[in-house]
This record gives C-alpha cells, structure tokens and sequence, in this order.
C-alpha cells in the first residue's frame, strides 16, 4: 500500500511528466540547431537557392534544378555539422582568413554610412597636399641622332646640327633632320612623367635644366643623342579641392576605415585577457585592458 | 523689293542663263564648270580646296600613337589561396600599387613600381565572392525594422564601431532581423569589388577593369581558368553575379554565361584563358570538355569569347617548347613543362596541346576542318600575382604569392610539390605586362583593342612594338620617320587579316621595335611563321628580320649568331654596349605558297640582362646551385596575322 501511495505523489507524477516530456524532445531530434539532427528548410531558404541561381543564370531554375540545389544544399548542410562537430574548423587557416575578412567587411560597410564633411575633405588636403599636386608640365621638340648610324661621328654630328637649330628662324622645319626613330619629335604640353615614360629618368632630369626656348644639347638617353627645345613649362601646383574632389574623398575614407578598424580592435580586446608563454619561462600574464576575466 | 534692285536681279538672272552657254563654249577645251554665286569652280579648282594629303600630318590621325601597359590578371586577398597564405592586401591596394604609389606589402616591406603602369584588371577568383549582410542607408524596407533604424542612426553619430557590435551579438544570438535575412538585400564581395574598381577608374589617366577568374580545375588540377574582363561598369556588371566552377567546370558553360549577360545588359565582355603549360594537355584538346568532336558551333563560340590568350606568367612561358620547336635556339625559356596544376605528371601527348604556336598552327587545320579557326587568339601577358602586387620586374620582383615574396630562402621554397614532381621558388618567372595600341586610356578604347587583337605580350620590359602585315610595303617604308602612317595605310597592324594573295603578291611585314628606356638593348626583331600544307601537315619556322650590330646570318641555317652576353652576374648588372636601342625593317615571306593558310608573329629579344634570382643572390648574399638561371633574354610576342588563301 506504500506503492500505491508513492504512486499518487504528485512530484513523481511532475518528474515522470518531465522525463517523458525530455525522452520525447531527445527522440525527435531536440529543435534543430547546429548540434540537432534536425534539417528544416524554410521556404525562404528555397527562395534564396533559386534567387542565388537566377543572378547567375538569368533565368529561375527548373523543378529538376530546384531539387538538385536543395539536395546539395542538404548535403552541405549535414557536412558543415559533422564538420563543425569533429572540430575540423578549428585551426584551419582558410576559415579563420576569411571569418576575418567577413568581419572586417561589416565594420567597413558601417563606416562607409557616413559621408565625409567639406571641412573633412580640406583638412585632409591641406594635410597631404604633396600626394595631390598636379605635376609640373613641360612641352618639347628633340631631334635624334643614333650612335648606330654615326658612330664616332655621333658627337660631332650632334654639334654641327645644333649650330644649324640656333641659327635657324622658327619656321625651320625638323621633319628632315637628325635619324629617323619611333621616338615621338614632339611632346605636346603634358605632365613631365611623360617624358620619364619616353625617353627615361636621366632625360627628364637634364630637361629640367634646360633653359626656356633654345635649342640645347646633345641631351644623353638609353636610345642616343638628343638635342632639345623646351617649348613650355607649367609648374607644378596644389589644385583646388573641386578639382581633386573624388582623389581626396577615396583616400580620407581609406584611413578613415583604418582607424575605424583600429578602434574595433582596441574595444574588442578589452574583453579578452592575452596570456603570453615565454619561450624560456614560465608563463606570465598581461592584463589588456580593463574588464579581463 | 525696290524696283530697281528686282530689275538688276532680273537682269543677274538673264545673264546667268547665258553665261554657262557662252562660258562653256570656252571651256569646250577643259572641263565643263558649275556656276556659283563666287564664281564657277571647274575640278583643277575643286581640287585645290581638297588637296590629296593634309598639310598638317597630325590631323585627321586617328590610329593609336602610344603604347597602354597594363596587367590582366592579378589577385589580392580577396581571393581564397591569397589570403589563406597571408595576403591581408585587398583590390584598393592592388590598385594603388598598379597607378604608382607606394604601399606596404603583406610582409611589411615597402614596395613601389619602377613607373605606373596605365591600366590593370584585378582578377580575384569567382569563388570567393561568398555573402554577407549590409545595411543599406536610408532602405525604406530595412528602416522599417526599429532595430536596424537604430544601427543606422548610431552609425549616422558616427558610433559605427559599438553599431557592428551590437550587429555581431544579434548574429549570434540568432536575433538578426527578418528585414535583414531577404536575398534580394543580400550584397556579395562581387559588388564590393565593383564599387572598388569605380572609384580607381579615372577614364584618360589609369583604367581600373572588372573582372574575375574563373577558376577550373577539372579532372584533379588540368588548369583550364580563364579571366573574364568586362567593357563596361558597375552599372552593368552588379546584375549578374560571376559564374563560379561550383557552376560548372566546362568552358562551354562559361561560354554560354556570358552570352546571357550580353544579352541581359547589353554590355561585352571576353574571356583570357592561361596556363595551358598545366592543363595537361586539355587547354587546346582537340575533342571538347566532355570529350565530344569538336564542331562548328563550338569553334565559333571559342573564337568570339576568346579573342587573347596569356602566352607567359609567373608559372611559366607558354610560347612554345623545345621538344614541339626544336630548331629554335629561343624556345628553352621559363618552362614549367613537367606537370599539372596539381603535381600530377604530364604523359606523352599532352605537351602538344599546351602551347601557343602548336595550338596557332592547328588552329589553321581546324579552320579547314570545321569552317572556323576557334584558335584565333592574340596575344597578352600578366603576372597572375597572388599578393596583390604586379610586380613583373628583375629588379623589382615580389613573387606568386606571400610565402614567396622577397627573402633569403624563397628561391628553394616549394611552389608546387606531389609525389611525382617538385616546383621551386627559383623556377618563378618574372613576367609579364601586355602592351596595348589604344588610342585612348579608357575601358572601352582599351577593350575594343583586346578584342580586334592589337595588342601584345611582354616577359615585364615595356617594348614599344609595330607589328605590319600587307602587299607593298618595302624598304622606303622602313626609313621613314612615321612608320606607323606607312602601315595602317598600306597593312593591317598585328591582330589582322590579310586574304587572297593577287597573282605574283607575296606578304610584306613593317616591323619596329623601340627598347624600355630602363631595360636591355634589343637583340634581334624575328617573324615566326606558322603554316599547313596540302596533306595537313604543319610546319613553323624561325626568320631573323632585324638584328643588332653587323653580324651576319650563318651561311647553313640562316640564323643570325647570338648577340653575346654583357651580365655580371655577382653584381647583377649589365652594360648596354651590345644590342640596339631600336630595330626596323620591311621583310617579304621567301618562302610564300598563296594557297596554304599560314599565320605570321613578331618576336622581339632583348640582350642578356640578370635575373631576379641574381638580384635576390646579390641582396641577401646568398650562393644559389648552379642549376638556377642567373640571366636572362627578355621578349615580346606580337599578335599574329593570319593569311588566309582564296577560294
């Protein structure tokens, strides 16, 4: 008669309900989390598969496509489990790189809601003026002279030919004189890294000291001698902020991401406490920051 | 109308009806004149308002005048392989890197181009561009959600940080707002990409080109990849997301990928395969991927989506091998030749279907076969960089990928290792830039140039190259102070046509080449001609066109002896006391048959100069084995010209 008493308990009636209730949850698979053996897929899952194929593809996918992708989704779905279960994304490089970036990828997509200020903009101008500058021009006419043709002569030539430039008038044509080459003869008004591009470094720099309108030389490059005429020079100068406007906005908001992840690195260690092994010690702490467990 | 002024326009009248009457009866002897209110004007008058040549010799000019150095295939950290082996640099920099600036390599070393270069397509792998969420400012479906609104008012307050915060925890908690979770929001690393190439995209002064590989490597590493390279911008290219090999692997597939996107945004894009030195003989296959014959069908969709191929790259030189060209003293040159992508062994058979000439000559058969030649491709270069540094300099050489960027040991670090086959940091190849013939530096001037095939492969030195093709060029041509004027009005450049030979009309080629003011003299300019014959057989040879110094051609074999060799390896330096700074001539095919298909290229060869592993010896004084290559001779590949016979 004790059992029939015992029976009656209401605890035991409450742990036998809760037992059955557990059993029941255990046996169907408990919910269907990363750790379940439940798979649901959601009607919105089955729209994003035939949305992802349909921007690829141009068109929805067919019923056989639809199954196939989410069979492969299914299949994707259980490997990422027994992956993730077996530990197998722990340590992995390729994972870790790219969790990384995906994160880096939300901050930056935060820090790009704000657009920058005018005062942003001028200030940081005025800051690095000297990655804004417009660069000197210059415009010149050369005539060629080609050590393989000449020889020694080449010098000599090069002087003779010089005396015929000065003493000529401005209507003097050049079509005819010197050797003939893929050089250009003449370099319209244009930034002077064009004359780095055509002729090489050494040119440009013995251009530079070339006085306005005479014609000089014999100028040295890798190609051969040449004598020049500097017809123009525009110095080089800092543009207004109108005229650099997108320059300047893409490299503000270049470091204004930097230093955006910067800070969200210097909040997010302040959660963490980094523990430092020492090759040749024992461990020691360092406490970073404050709120370490 | 005063009367009197009605009178004298009466008169006028009159009188001009007879005039031509009497006028003409004298002009009996000449031309008959037209009667004008200035006057009459007969032809020898007309013809000196419109004289037969322009006075100015630069109007009216519009062929291009200057060469666009760029590289079409370079990858950052965005790409998977990058960043899983320490590439943190991403397309922003890769772009800076490329106009010229300065920036700070992965390992921390700063870096600097010897000079810009004009335009680059930045190539990361399709499968990379994976999913994330962002919210989109002032979205009026994402504001609607209160938590959202909230996010995007703190980042408004410029309390972005705590905003992503507070956007993590809700991830992993599971609390994301449902707003949030809709695909049609979703955005990719696709079009952050885009956003990216837009803002560096500065038309007339650098071109920044969307683009991505694609990335197949079927059958267990045979490389089939190509980069697709879009005409057009962001506007278009968002619309579709790239097609990825978890797709599909067949090149038809990316074919027909790309036909859809033409069709959908009325854009153009084409498509540069490489590396078919380690596809194991599938890159020119002569059945298609799924091993079917080839036909017509697929022969015109291969040549429309594929109009260049990337003949040389840091894995390698693909011109051609010294077992398929063996009398060419050339042909040994940075081969990767021994296996696939994957270190499986290359068998007997493959190497045939691997490199460029092989594949150009049987193109010709398959032009026979089928009705359409799908090899017709010109030629470009890259570096196909995974550290977001086109570097393609000797002097100036940051390697395949961060664990091999500039240090003591990265010359015997494995690139590519399997049982059968071992690759070395040594074997890299220092290459390469594509020169283009634009007439501007946009998109779309550069594009069009890609695909009507002007423009040509370097192994890095900036070549200026004119490649010439028609009937009546001659030796006049080749002293003339504008070379170029010559040939686009008598020749097609390199990239074209020429068809039906008249009766007694052989092929004549103008061909210059000016040296990269900062490299090596030029070596000797060749023409390599491709043909095949009546039985289907096919033939190359080598000709010598224009050389250096006074060395004559060997009185057995016609070739012009080796140049010599100025390189002081220890110091790694070399003087410009052989070689010419520029090379010019108008050659005749000798051995011209105007009934068999043939196609023509130029090869441009600089003099020896030092290689980057003598550089690398010299910096961090270290002795290399003796198998290492310490020079090098510099090239350039021109596009062809096909000529085709009558019917």
């Amino acid at each position: 008669m004790r059992l029939k008493a015992l029976l009656r308990e209401p605890l035991l009636h409450f742990l036998a309900i809760g037992a059955a209730i557990f059993l029941y949850f255990h046996w169907s698979g408990g919910g269907s989390g990363p750790t379940s053996s439940r798979i649901v897929l959601t009607s919105g899952q089955v729209q994003h598969l035939a949305a992802g194929f349909t921007k690829v593809w141009q068109r929805p996918p067919t019923e056989a496509e639809v199954k196939g992708l989410i069979d492969d989704w299914v299949r994707e779905e259980i490997a990422v489990r027994e992956a993730m279960v077996s530990g197998l994304d722990r340590d992995d490089t390729v994972i870790r790189r790219r969790l990384r970036l995906k994160l880096e990828f939300l901050l930056d997509d935060a820090g790009a809601a704000t657009p920058p200020t005018e005062q942003e903009l001028q200030a940081w101008l005025d800051a690095h003026a000297v990655n804004f500058r417009v660069e000197p021009e210059v415009a010149l006419r050369q005539v060629f002279l080609s050590r393989e043709r000449r020889g020694d002569r080449a010098e000599a030539d090069a002087m003779a030919l010089l005396r015929t430039l000065r003493s000529g008038g401005p209507g003097t044509r050049l079509d005819d004189l010197g050797d003939p080459t893929m050089l250009p003869r003449e370099l319209v008004l244009g930034p002077r890294s064009d004359v780095v591009r055509a002729f090489g470094q050494a040119f440009a720099d013995q251009v530079d000291g070339l006085a306005l309108g005479a014609w000089s030389g014999p100028l040295e490059s890798g190609y051969g001698l040449h004598l020049v005429q500097v017809r123009e020079r525009v110095v080089g100068s800092v543009p207004p902020l109108a005229l650099v406007r997108p320059a300047v906005e893409r490299d503000f908001m270049s470091d204004r991401r930097r230093r955006q992840l910067a800070t969200f690195y210097e909040r997010l260690l302040e959660k963490y406490t980094v523990v430092g092994e020492r090759l040749d010690a024992a461990a020691t702490q360092v406490q970073a920051g404050k709120g370490g467990k | 109308m005063e009367a009197t002024s009605l009178k004298g326009l009466t008169l006028a009248v009159t009188l001009a009806c007879f005039l031509p009457a009497t006028v003409s009866a004298q002009a009996q002897r000449k031309e008959k004149p037209i009667v004008t209110d200035e006057g009459e004007i007969n032809a020898e008058v007309a013809a000196k308002a419109f004289p037969k040549r322009g006075f100015s010799p630069y109007a009216g000019r519009n062929y291009p005048t200057r060469v666009l150095w760029g590289d079409e295939h370079v990858h950052t950290g965005w790409s998977v392989d990058a960043g899983a082996v320490g590439c943190t640099l991403g397309p922003e920099e890769a772009l800076r890197f490329a106009r010229g600036e300065q920036v700070k390599s992965s390992l921390g070393e700063p870096v600097k181009l010897s000079r810009p270069l004009d335009w680059v397509a930045v190539t990361d792998h399709s499968d990379a561009a994976g999913v994330i969420f962002e919210i989109r400012d002032g979205n009026p479906n994402l504001m609607a959600d209160p938590v959202i609104k909230r996010w995007r008012d703190m980042m408004g307050d410029g309390r972005g940080v705590e905003a992503v915060s507070e956007m993590i925890a809700a991830h992993s908690n599971n609390k994301v707002p449902p707003a949030m979770k809709d695909p049609k929001l979703a955005r990719s690393i696709w079009q952050k990409n885009t956003a990216i190439m837009e803002r560096f995209n500065e038309p007339g002064r650098f071109t920044a080109f969307i683009g991505y590989e694609w990335t197949s490597n079927s059958g267990g590493g045979d490389n089939l990849h190509r980069n697709v390279i879009y005409r057009d911008g962001k506007d278009k290219a968002d619309q579709v997301l790239p097609m990825t090999t978890f797709d599909s692997e067949n090149p038809e597939d990316l074919w027909k990928w790309m036909e859809a996107w033409e069709t959908k945004t009325g854009g153009s894009l084409l498509a540069i395969p490489h590396n078919g030195n380690l596809s194991n003989g599938k890159m020119f296959a002569l059945t298609t991927f799924l091993g079917n014959p080839l036909t017509r069908a697929w022969a015109e969709a291969r040549a429309r989506w594929e109009p260049m191929y990337e003949a040389t790259q840091i894995k390698g030189d693909s011109e051609t091998h010294p077992s398929l060209s063996p009398t060419d003293e050339f042909a040994n040159f940075e081969k990767w030749d021994k296996a696939n992508l994957a270190g499986v062994s290359k068998q007997p058979g493959m190497l045939e279907r691997e490199y460029v000439r092989q594949a150009l000559k049987e193109g010709l058969l398959l032009e026979a076969k089928l009705g359409v030649n799908p090899f017709k491709f010109g030629l470009v270069s890259g570096t196909d960089t995974h550290t977001g540094l086109t570097t393609a300099e000797e002097d100036n050489f940051f390697g395949k990928h961060t664990g091999l960027e500039p240090t003591a040991h990265r010359y015997e670090d494995v690139v590519i290792k399997s049982p059968q086959v071992t690759i070395y940091g040594s074997q890299m190849a220092a290459a390469g830039y594509t020169g283009v013939w634009a007439t501007e530096n946009t998109r779309e001037s550069i594009w069009d140039a890609l695909k009507r095939r002007e423009a040509y492969s370097t192994t890095g030195p900036r070549i200026a190259v004119r490649f010439f093709g028609g009937w009546d060029f001659d030796a006049k041509d080749a002293r003339t102070r504008m070379p170029a004027e010559a040939g686009y009005a008598k020749g097609v450049p390199m990239g074209g046509d020429l068809q039906a030979a008249s009766a007694g009309k052989v092929p004549t080629f103008l061909v210059a080449a000016l040296k990269d003011p900062l490299s090596g003299n030029l070596d000797r300019f060749q023409v390599v001609k491709g043909w095949t014959d009546a039985k289907g057989a096919m033939h190359e040879k080598v000709y010598d066109v224009a050389w250096s110094g006074d060395r004559k051609p060997d009185q057995k074999t016609g070739k012009v002896p080796a140049v010599g060799n100025t390189v002081d390896v220890a110091d790694a330096s070399w003087t410009n006391t052989i070689g010419a700074p520029e090379l010019i001539a108008v050659w005749k095919d000798p051995d011209f048959d105007p009934k068999l298909r043939a196609f023509y290229y130029g090869r441009v060869i600089e003099i020896p100069t030092p290689r980057w592993t003598a550089y690398d010896a010299k910096r961090f004084g270290i002795q290399m084995p003796a198998d290492v290559p310490m020079t090098v001779q510099e090239r350039a590949y021109t596009s062809p010209i096909w000529y085709t016979p009558g019917k």
